[in-house]
């Protein structure tokens, strides 16, 4: 097939392996761990078919969809789909075979292809990507539906033309569940947090890329460490929405190099049950929701039942609603809703619940 | 034109329009309803009625490994397939980066298969393809017609200037 020519064709891309004496002096050549850029010309499928088979000898996973979605990009398309025919066999430019192979070359690192590419989509959005803020799962899509069909339905608190809803959203990262809330719902305002710097800038950019920036604000806080300024901040919310660190810390080590090595474990680890950030999210909710408003976490599959034996004993004002599957199956989604604490009925066992 | 449909719905549910780039008109996507409930749709411009979708009748695939998912897992394809299950149609789809989007879209294309399924002859598919043929023959009738009218003019003109006349 190709092979590394020695002609004058050939090109050394992306280490230095060139010494004083030419190509292949005498002096010491390091390995050059990327594979070499080809003498002629290829045509993109050419491309994609090379790099398939040079993830695949190094276990990068995903060895064709690697290829085919960074192709795509560099011919200006989301996805081979939506390429014209022809193009996928008509020859790269020199330009676009370099870009290829630098793009390429860095998922042979084990980046993840929407860091390579810096943006991904989620839902009808387009996002910009920047390691380590954690890259939006499709799981997360189906955690903005249940969101939006409540949104749609609830009545809008408070009165008068100032009457509209308001959400926070715990740990937003790139700001894939804030920003597609908004675009869906013209009148909602939005507060979003992370305790990461990296992730409040990258959701602000993204905010003004889409033109959403009006409606929400975003702060870099913690809500472990700077509960009372979150609480001073977020009054009367309609929905608090998350996507918290689920994992438990000890499956942490065997997560996949893509995710271990690029993307931010504080978005990852919930502590030794998982439970670390979600049982302080629903400490807190009842003083940030309005009455009746509504807590949506997405979670681990195990925590479901957990979550829901924990808040009967510790959180008067939660109550348990229901549990979402998503679209594997999997319990994924915890829904709770503020209601009035029962203390004051104590006395009166006929007024109970 | 009588048409029948299989199911009886008066539930209509419209969700945000969906732009991507590169594609073709989109039309008002709906999104998959809970079980139970059919749903129903209108189509592109022209308001094409396809056949309602039970979600009762379908299953949905969708590859996110083995492990616990979410989280856990970084996985890019997210190719979604639909069958319906009385018909055994299967319908693929990635056309997007949004797996949201790609089950709208198997949807979408899951209601154009069944029309042609259910309806045969009669389904919208076929009726456009047979209506936008008939209209091709129209036009190519009336070129021809043209063609043949200035072609008849011509001869009338060059028999007029024939050798027999004097034309200086």
């Amino acid at each position: 097939m190709w092979r590394i020519s020695l002609s004058a064709g050939y090109r050394s891309f992306g280490c230095r392996i060139v010494g004083p004496k030419g190509l292949w002096g005498s002096h010491v050549v390091r390995t050059c761990s990327t594979p070499a850029i080809p003498a002629g010309r290829i045509t993109a499928l050419q491309a994609v078919d090379l790099w398939k088979n040079h993830f695949a000898e190094r276990g990068v996973m995903e060895p064709e969809h690697s290829g085919l979605y960074i192709i795509a990009h560099l011919l200006g398309a989301k996805t081979i789909e939506s390429l014209e025919q022809g193009k996928l066999s008509e020859f790269l430019s020199p330009e676009k075979t370099e870009q290829m192979w630098k793009l390429c070359s860095r998922r042979l690192s084990r980046m993840p292809v929407q860091y390579v590419i810096e943006e991904w989509d989620f839902r009808d959005l387009t996002l910009k990507m920047r390691p380590p803020v954690f890259i939006p799962r499709p799981e997360t899509e189906e955690l903005v539906e249940l969101v939006l069909t409540d949104l749609k339905m609830k009545p809008r608190t408070g009165v008068g033309a100032d009457a509209q809803h308001t959400c926070l959203e715990v740990g937003c990262g790139s700001g894939a569940i804030s920003l597609s809330l908004l675009k869906s719902l013209p009148q909602l305002k939005v507060t979003a947090l992370d305790q990461s710097q990296d992730a409040v800038d990258l959701t602000g950019e993204n905010a003004l890329r889409l033109g959403l920036q009006d409606r929400l604000q975003v702060h870099h806080l913690d809500v472990m460490k700077d509960a009372e300024t979150v609480l001073s901040l977020c009054r009367h919310i309609s929905a608090l929405v998350s996507n918290p660190p689920y994992l438990f810390s000890e499956d942490m080590a065997t997560l996949e190099p893509e995710i271990f090595r690029f993307e931010d474990h504080a978005a990852l680890d919930g502590g030794k049950d998982g439970l670390k950030v979600i049982k302080q999210i629903l400490t807190l909710a009842p003083q940030i929701l309005s009455n009746h408003g509504r807590v949506y976490l997405e979670v681990d599959p195990r925590h479901p039942p957990l979550i829901r034996r924990w808040v009967e004993a510790n959180v008067q004002e939660m109550r348990y609603v229901e549990t979402r599957h998503d679209i594997t199956g999997r319990p994924r989604f915890c829904i709770l809703r503020r209601e009035k604490s029962n203390k004051d009925h104590k006395l009166d066992p006929g007024l109970r619940n | 034109m009588s048409r029948f449909f299989p199911s009886i719905s008066c539930v209509y549910s419209v969700s945000s329009r969906v732009v991507c780039g590169g594609s073709r008109s989109v039309p008002l996507l709906l999104r998959p309803l809970p079980p139970g409930l059919s749903v129903l749709a209108a189509g592109k411009k022209d308001l094409i009625d396809f056949p309602v979708l039970n979600e009762d009748e379908l299953e949905e695939q969708f590859v996110r490994g083995s492990g616990p998912g979410g989280q856990a897992t970084n996985k890019t394809s997210n190719c979604v397939v639909l069958k319906h299950i009385p018909s055994g149609t299967v319908v693929k789809c990635h056309q997007t980066r949004s797996v949201d989007i790609n089950r709208k879209r198997a949807r979408d294309i899951m209601r154009e298969k069944l029309d042609v399924v259910y309806k045969g002859e009669l389904s919208e598919v076929i009726v456009k393809k047979k209506e936008s043929e008939l209209r091709k023959q129209e036009k190519r009738k009336k070129a021809n017609e043209n063609l043949e009218r200035k072609r008849l003019f011509r001869e009338a003109l060059a028999a007029d200037s024939k050798p027999g006349n004097d034309t200086v």
